[in-house]
């Protein structure tokens, strides 16, 4: 705000001592010349008069002479001050203009409204760092789940396209340098409901540095960041970033879940599925002879997987250097026929397509499916405004790059529990996935869980208390059930992670016990989840489903309820 | 049936009754509305707000808070009552009597939205 005075102030000093110079003239002027009344008799205009006449006059109102019709001499003495007054107002009126047409300026204004609404910020929210597609989709993601989101971004038109999005009417926006630690100041990085900083700027060093810069000025701050370089990656954690997304790692290693364990990247796949949508068929990739084409920072990553789950493979490159160390290589593109063909693409099972050109990519998809019907197609997709064309392809699984590290951002900033429970899904024996995947079935209707935490503190634990000092242990089941109706009425959801302290209990039975301060993570309906809200905010329904008995409502009557119990437990005990 | 629900729905809508008996009548009428009606419904609506204490289901606050606007608006109809009669020389005349009426018009409102309250958890919890 200061700094639009002072630059106000500092641009309008000559125009307006160039207008209170002449202004202040002409009223001496005028005010001196001598008139007549009507009656003939010499008259001077008063100070008031003068003033009110000369600013009429400059501003080019004119509501003629006042307060008698004028005399040659005043009339010849308002002809020559006409012009200075005039010019002296239209430049200051031009300066002010070209003052709010400046860049400078405008960009003055831009800040200190967007550090206004900054500070209006009342609920916890993310700093965004980049507005491509993925930082959009991150922004358009938090604000589903009830979250605010910051934007700072390079590109002025990309935030200017955020403003003429609905979606986006409400979010904050600056076109600014983000890795610089100011800009990222005005975001409010160091404000008590800032929650994170998530980095998705397309380019690996400015994510490298607004990490840094982030880290050391809030240690405690969780910090995701983006980044397509394995040694940027590394870089990144070794000071500690919370969470590096690199899209291709994370595919591949879907991949190679889906690979060698169907059932677990079935599971995966739900859990991290916009809610609502359709659920995903199992996926069987087939073993067997694959084909890579393109063995940059994608297909090094895919052969890496591929090694790893012993599957024969054959590589295919322009660059004969990157063919060095398999045993399998074939010079070409991989878009013709011939090339594929010496690939052995007829007794292969499955073809990558992963070059970084994303009509190389479609051409590669097509040739091959025109050679071999069967095969299983993996595509890699850059830009997002392929997507019609990648759906069209017959790809079996393509590659979105923003898709993939929008939806890991999302989840691990919204509900971290979920990436724990995936780490643990990942790492156990495949009946632990059977058995999630079952239980998931249960209680969906063929689409995507929503996702929701219960933290048992302050009045979500009401009825925990309030259970403890009537002696009666809470359950899991008792809070995975319709409290409000008295059939069998289980709620549709699952019970994925139950985090007590340091300990971690995955998929918890329903006569787990609950104690204050546990937080769970569900997976299920929504309905689901308000009804099990309701429930744990109304104590006197959760504990009457609990103890099976109409339990006292007011203080008096479970005062009488205590001393009678007391009384029996008494009598029993003599 | 639960001998407590039974005694916390009878003084809710005692209450109200009382409440409206009382309201009944031209406004400014001293002859169509009874000072011991005022007490009772007072009173009851006394007994009704310790009833509603420690209440600790979703209701509860709200159900608390509505008898609490009932209390206060009853206790100051009475208050203007009893000083007329007494310490004024005009006794209870129109104009003291349109007052109280329309004071307990408004407890009659707060007793009304209890009601409400009262019949809609009824018909939310299913238990």
């Amino acid at each position: 705000m200061n700094d639009i005075v002072w630059l106000t102030m500092r641009r309008m000093r000559t125009p307006l001592i160039a207008l209170i110079l002449v202004y202040f003239c002409s009223v001496f002027i005028i005010a001196s010349v001598p008139g007549i009344d009507p009656q003939g008799a010499p008259t001077r205009m008063t100070y008031l008069e003068a003033a009110y006449f000369v600013a009429i006059m400059a501003t080019t109102i004119g509501f003629g002479e006042i307060p008698y019709p004028f005399t040659d001499a005043q009339r010849l003495t308002a002809y020559i001050l006409l012009l200075p007054n005039v010019v002296a107002w239209l430049y200051s009126i031009g300066t002010i203009l070209g003052l709010f047409l400046d860049p400078q300026f405008r960009e003055v204004l831009q800040r200190s409204r967007f550090s206004q609404r900054v500070r209006g910020l009342g609920d916890p929210f993310f700093i965004v760092c980049g507005f491509g597609n993925t930082g959009s989709m991150v922004v358009n993601g938090l604000m589903h789940r009830g979250l605010h989101a910051v934007v700072l971004e390079k590109k002025a038109e990309s935030v200017q396209r955020m403003f003429l999005d609905e979606r986006f009417q409400r979010v904050p926006g600056l076109a600014c340098n983000p890795a610089s630690r100011a800009h990222l100041e005005l975001a409010g990085l160091s404000a008590p409901n800032c929650r994170g900083v998530i980095v998705t700027t397309n380019d690996d060093h400015a994510n490298l540095k607004i990490s840094i810069t982030a880290k050391l000025l809030r240690p405690e701050l969780t910090v995701l960041a983006r980044s397509e370089n394995r040694r940027v990656s590394d870089n990144m954690s070794s000071f500690g970033t919370d969470y590096v997304v690199d899209p291709y790692a994370i595919f591949s290693e879907r991949l190679f879940l889906a690979l060698s364990s169907p059932v677990k990247y079935l599971v995966q796949d739900w859990l991290i599925s916009v809610p609502g949508s359709t659920l995903r068929e199992a996926l069987n990739p087939p073993t067997g002879r694959w084909i890579v084409c393109g063995a940059g920072r994608f297909g090094s990553r895919m052969l890496e997987q591929l090694r790893e789950s012993a599957m024969p493979f054959t590589v295919v490159d322009v660059h004969p250097d990157r063919l060095e160390g398999f045993e399998y290589g074939v010079l070409g593109r991989g878009t013709e026929a011939a090339t594929l063909l010496e690939a052995g693409i007829k007794d292969a099972v499955g073809i990558i397509a992963g070059t970084g050109d994303d009509v190389d990519n479609l051409s590669v998809i097509l040739t091959a499916l025109d050679l071999n019907r069967n095969l299983f197609v993996v595509g890699r997709q850059e830009n997002q405004e392929n997507d019609q064309l990648f759906d069209a392809s017959g790809a079996h699984l393509v590659a979105r790059r923003s898709l993939i590290v929008a939806r890991r951002i999302l989840a691990v900033a919204t509900t971290p529990l979920l990436q724990t429970f995936l780490q643990h899904l990942v790492a156990s024996p495949p009946e632990f996935a059977e058995r999630t995947a079952g239980r998931l079935k249960s209680v969906l209707d063929g689409r995507a869980p929503n996702l929701w935490v219960v933290d048992l503190r302050g009045n979500m634990a009401d009825g925990l208390r309030y259970a403890r000092e009537d002696g009666v242990r809470l359950k899991l089941g008792h809070i995975t059930h319709n409290t409000r109706s008295e059939d069998a009425e289980d709620l549709s959801c699952v019970c994925l992670v139950l985090e007590r302290g340091a300990q971690r209990i995955f998929l918890p039975d329903a006569d787990y016990e609950l104690l204050e301060s546990d937080r769970l993570l569900f997976a299920g309906r929504g309905s689901a989840r308000r009804e099990m809200l309701w429930g744990l905010s109304d104590a006197n329904s959760l504990l009457g489903y609990a103890t099976n008995k109409q339990l006292p409502r007011g203080a008096i009557w479970r005062w009488l309820w205590r001393r009678q119990r007391g009384a029996q437990a008494d009598n029993s005990s003599e | 049936m639960n001998f407590e629900k039974v005694l916390f729905a009878f003084f809710i809508v005692l209450a109200l009754t009382l409440n409206f008996g009382f309201f009944l009548g031209d406004i400014d009428n001293p002859a169509h509305h009874d000072a011991m009606e005022l007490g009772a419904a007072l009173a009851v609506s006394l007994i009704a707000t310790v009833v509603k204490f420690g209440d600790r289901s979703q209701m509860g606050a709200v159900l608390l808070a509505t008898s609490l606007v009932a209390d206060l608006q009853l206790a100051v109809a009475a208050f203007i009552w009893a000083y007329a009669a007494y310490a004024m020389a005009g006794g209870v005349d129109s104009v003291i009597i349109a007052r109280v009426v329309s004071l307990s018009g408004g407890a009659l409102l707060a007793n009304m939205v209890s009601v409400t309250l009262l019949v809609a958890e009824t018909i939310i919890i299913r238990r």
